[in-house]
C-alpha cells in the first residue's frame, strides 16, 4: 500500500496504473509539487514517467477493456478534480475485470463516479464551443480567450480547425497558459503567455462587437424576460470572455 | 439608415420566429468556411432565456400583408429596412468568425410580392454559399405563395426550411390572416416533403419512423392529403394543389438527379458516400454529409420545420396536437413550433394587451410534442373531447398515467423499452442505461437513481424485482395530491410568468 506522486501527465497516469499492478497498490495518487494532505500511514512512492511502461498500459486498456473506454479514461483524465485519479484508476480496475461491458454497470458507485467526472468534461467543452469569442486581429488572426473548469482545450480544437480552414487561430486558455495554435486545417497544443501576443486589433473589429451587442439586446423579447433562466444555460463565470455579457473598455 | 439601425430594426421584427435550431446535420468544411454539427450548437442565451443559435433576422419588414397579429404588418406604426443581399451575407460571415453565431436564419415580410421577396433571400444565399464557400448552417423561410422552382432552388442552398402555419384553425387563419391561404401555406410544405422522397433524405421526427422506410411511393404526399379540421375544402373543392408528378416523370426526375451527381463526382465514391449518409442516433436520425459538394447538389437535409401561434384564437391544445401530429405523420416534419401569443396590437380580434402571454400553456403544448414524438404517444391518448386542454398543474405524462392507471405499476427489469417510456420520471436516456444494464445484471432500486430516473416521480408507477416503493394503495387520486404537494414549491419558482414590463 502506497501514495503516488507523479508529474501530472496523461502518460504518467497510466504508469501510475502499472505501478499498481506491478508493485505496490495505490491508495492515493498525487501531483508531484501539490499541495495534498499527505497521511503518512502509507509510504510515498514517485512514479517515473516512462513510454514503455505507459505504451503497455494504453494497450492493455485498449485491447482488454475497448477503445471506447480508453477515449473515456482520456476524456475524464482532463477534468480538473483531486479526485480524478482515484476514480479513474477504480474504473480500469473493474474495466480489467469485467471487460468492455464495463459501461454498462450504470448503477454500479465506481462507474457512475467516472460518468459524472466525464460528462462535466465534455458538457463544458460543447458548451464552450458555441460561448469562446474570437477577436479579429490586425492581419486577421482571430484570437480568443477563455478560462475552462477543465483542460478542454485539446477536445475543441479539432472542430475550430475545420471550421476556420481557412483563417490561421489562437485559442488561449489563460488559466492554465496553454494554447491551440492552428492554420489550415492542423493544430497544435503550446505553452502560451499573453505577452506574445503583440498585435493590435483589427480596426473594424470594435464595430461588430458592437453590432453583436445590438443584436443580442434587440432579439429578447421583452415580455418574456426570464434572467434565471438565462444564468442558468450561460453561467456567470463564462460572461467574463463573453462579447456580449462584457462592458467594453478598450475602446 | 446604417447597419446598427437595420440590425435593430430587423432583429426586433424576427424575434417572434421560434425556431433557432441548428441541429439534424453533420458537414465538415469542404469551402473555405464553416461546418455543422449534428447536435447543433448554442451560441448565446438572450436576456429571455431563449438560446441564440443564428442570426435571425428579417430580410425586410416591409410587408404588404395585413395579419392582425403580426408586428410587420401593414398598417403597423413602425420604421421600415431592408438588407442588401451582399450587405447581410458579409455580416453572416463576419459574425460566423467570431463564433457569435453558428449560421444564418433569414425570414422576411413581404415585399412586392412572394416571388419577388423569395429572390432576393435566394440571391443573398447563394453569395454564400457559392461565393464565400459557406458550409455553416442556413435555415431560410418560405414565403406561401412563393413559386415551385424558387422554393427548389431555396431548398438547394439552405439547411432547413419552414413554411409558417401560423394559426391551428382555419376560422381563425381567415379571421386574423385573411390575406394567407391555407392552400398556398400547405402547398410548399408537400412540395417540400415531395423533393425530399426523390432526393431519398426524407427522416422525419423525432423516433416516430424509426426503422420504417420513408422515402417510397407510398409516403408521397397526393393532392388532398392533408388540410386543417375545420377546412372547407371539401364544400368548395376548388383550391389548387400541386400537381401530383406521375411515377414514369419522377422515376425520370430521380434518373436526371443521380446523372447531375455523377457527372460532378466520382460514382463510386457517391454510392459509398450514400450508404454511410444514413446514421441512427438516440435522438432520431440525421444526415451525415461529408462536405458540400458544388456539384453535388443537396436538398434542405435537415428537413423542414413550421410553427403556430397559441393564445391567438380561440384553437383548443387537443386542436393544436391533433394538427401538430397530422404534420409529423404527413408531411414527416422535424418540429413543429409553438410561440405563446404576445399582444402586439389594438385589434378586437385578439387578446387585450393586458393579458400575459400563455407561457406554463405553451410548456405544456411543448412536453406533449416531446412526447409525441420521442415517446410513442399518440395525440388522442393525452386528450379528448371530453378534455380537450392538458392539465397546467401537471405534466401530460403523468396525466395520462394517473387516467390508465390500470397499465401500472410495471417491473422495470422486465419490461420493454416502449413500455419503461410511459413511465413518469423515466426519459430515453434513462429508459436505455435500463436496458444496457439489464444485459449484464438486474436493476436495482438503488440504480435507478444513478441512471437518471427521477424516483419523485417514478416511484408511484414502477416496481423493482418485485416490490413496490409507492404509496399503500395505487389509488390515482392520492398519488396526485402526493405529486402536487411534493412539487408546488419548486413549480411556483420555475413556471412563474415574469410580470409583464411595459
Amino acid at each position: 500500500m502506497a501514495e503516488y506522486f507523479y508529474d501530472g501527465t496523461f502518460e504518467g497516469f497510466l504508469c501510475c496504473v502499472y505501478a499498481h499492478y506491478y508493485k505496490e497498490k495505490a491508495t492515493a495518487i498525487f501531483l508531484r509539487g501539490g499541495l495534498q494532505q499527505m497521511t503518512f500511514l502509507d509510504t510515498a512512492i514517485e512514479i517515473e514517467t516512462d513510454a514503455k511502461q505507459a505504451d503497455v498500459v494504453y494497450r492493455a486498456i485498449e485491447k482488454k477493456i475497448s477503445a471506447f473506454d480508453l477515449e473515456r479514461a482520456y476524456r475524464i483524465f482532463l477534468a480538473d478534480d483531486p479526485q480524478k485519479e482515484m476514480i479513474l484508476l477504480n474504473y480500469l480496475r473493474l474495466g480489467f475485470l469485467k471487460g468492455s461491458s464495463i459501461s454498462q454497470y450504470h448503477g454500479s458507485e465506481i462507474v457512475r463516479a467516472a460518468e459524472k467526472l466525464e460528462k462535466k468534461v465534455t458538457f463544458e467543452a460543447h458548451r464552450l464551443m458555441g460561448l469562446l469569442r474570437f477577436s479579429v486581429l490586425e492581419d486577421e488572426i482571430l484570437y480568443a480567450e477563455l478560462a475552462p473548469d477543465h483542460n478542454i482545450l485539446t477536445l475543441i480544437a479539432p472542430h475550430f480547425s475545420d471550421r476556420y480552414k481557412n483563417n490561421p487561430f489562437i485559442i488561449h486558455d489563460l488559466r492554465r497558459s496553454k494554447a491551440v495554435i492552428a492554420a489550415g486545417g492542423h493544430w497544435y497544443l503550446s505553452e502560451f503567455m499573453k505577452k506574445e501576443l503583440t498585435k493590435e486589433y483589427h480596426r473594424k473589429e470594435m464595430e461588430y462587437r458592437k453590432l453583436w451587442k445590438k443584436y443580442f439586446e434587440n432579439i429578447a423579447i421583452k415580455e418574456r424576460t426570464n434572467l434565471r433562466c438565462q444564468k442558468n444555460f450561460m453561467p456567470v463565470r463564462y460572461w467574463e470572455h463573453l462579447t456580449e455579457m462584457k462592458e467594453e473598455t478598450e475602446e | 439608415m446604417d447597419r446598427y439601425e437595420k440590425l435593430k430594426i430587423l432583429a426586433d421584427s424576427a424575434k417572434y420566429d421560434v425556431s433557432c435550431s441548428t441541429s439534424g446535420v453533420r458537414r465538415s468544411n469542404g469551402g473555405k468556411i464553416g461546418n455543422t454539427c449534428a447536435a447543433g450548437i448554442c451560441h448565446s442565451w438572450s436576456a429571455d432565456g431563449r438560446c441564440i443559435s443564428l442570426l435571425k433576422v428579417l430580410f425586410t419588414n416591409r410587408c404588404v400583408y395585413d395579419c392582425v397579429y403580426c408586428v410587420n404588418r401593414r398598417t403597423a406604426d413602425c420604421v421600415r429596412a431592408s438588407f442588401e443581399p451582399r450587405e447581410l451575407a458579409d455580416l453572416t460571415i463576419e459574425f460566423y468568425r467570431r463564433n457569435y453565431i453558428e449560421g444564418l436564419f433569414l425570414s422576411s415580410a413581404v415585399e412586392v410580392s412572394p416571388d419577388y421577396t423569395a429572390e432576393r433571400i435566394l440571391q443573398c444565399l447563394s453569395i454564400l454559399r457559392y461565393e464565400y464557400e459557406f458550409a455553416g448552417y442556413i435555415h431560410a423561410k418560405i414565403i406561401p405563395g412563393a413559386s415551385q422552382e424558387l422554393v427548389e432552388q431555396l431548398g438547394f442552398v439552405a439547411d432547413r426550411l419552414s413554411v409558417n402555419i401560423e394559426l391551428p384553425t382555419e376560422k381563425d387563419l381567415k379571421l386574423l390572416a385573411p390575406q394567407k391561404k391555407a392552400d398556398a401555406i400547405f402547398r410548399p410544405m408537400k412540395q417540400i416533403t415531395n423533393t425530399l422522397i426523390e432526393h431519398k433524405r426524407l427522416i422525419g421526427p423525432g423516433i416516430m419512423f424509426k426503422g420504417q422506410h420513408l422515402n417510397t411511393e407510398a409516403h408521397y404526399i397526393k393532392g388532398n392529403d392533408f388540410m386543417l379540421e375545420d377546412s372547407s375544402v371539401q364544400k368548395e373543392a376548388r383550391l389548387r394543389f400541386l400537381t401530383p408528378v406521375s411515377p414514369e416523370e419522377r422515376e425520370m426526375r430521380v434518373k436526371m438527379q443521380r446523372e447531375i451527381a455523377a457527372a460532378g463526382g466520382n460514382k463510386e465514391t457517391d454510392k459509398i458516400n450514400i450508404e454511410k449518409e444514413h446514421e441512427h442516433t438516440a435522438s432520431g436520425d440525421i444526415y451525415v454529409l461529408e462536405e458540400r459538394n458544388r456539384h453535388k447538389k443537396v436538398f434542405a437535409p435537415a428537413g423542414q420545420t413550421t410553427q403556430m401561434i397559441v393564445g391567438a384564437g380561440n384553437e383548443t391544445d387537443r386542436q393544436i396536437l391533433k394538427l401538430s401530429e397530422s404534420l409529423y405523420r404527413t408531411f414527416k416534419m422535424k418540429r413543429v413550433f409553438f410561440s405563446a401569443y404576445i399582444p402586439v396590437s389594438d385589434s378586437p380580434l385578439l387578446p387585450d394587451k393586458s393579458v400575459a402571454p400563455p407561457l406554463s400553456r405553451e410548456h405544456r403544448i411543448y412536453q406533449a410534442d416531446w412526447l409525441l414524438r420521442f415517446y410513442g404517444f399518440r395525440a388522442d391518448e393525452l386528450l379528448n373531447e371530453k378534455h380537450p386542454f392538458l392539465d397546467i398543474e401537471m405534466d401530460p405524462k403523468i396525466s395520462w398515467a394517473l387516467r390508465h392507471i390500470g397499465r401500472f405499476p410495471v417491473e422495470v427489469n422486465k419490461a420493454s423499452f416502449e413500455e419503461l417510456l410511459r413511465i413518469p420520471g423515466i426519459g430515453t436516456t434513462s429508459a436505455y442505461r435500463i436496458l444496457r444494464q439489464r444485459r449484464v445484471a438486474s436493476v436495482r432500486y438503488e440504480d435507478l437513481k444513478k441512471m437518471g430516473v427521477v424516483l419523485k416521480r417514478a416511484k408511484y408507477f414502477l416496481t423493482c424485482s418485485g416490490k413496490y416503493y409507492g404509496l399503500a394503495s395505487l389509488d390515482p387520486e392520492e398519488i396526485r395530491r402526493e405529486l402536487l404537494e411534493n412539487t408546488q414549491e419548486k413549480q411556483l419558482s420555475m413556471f412563474a410568468v415574469p410580470a409583464l414590463q411595459r
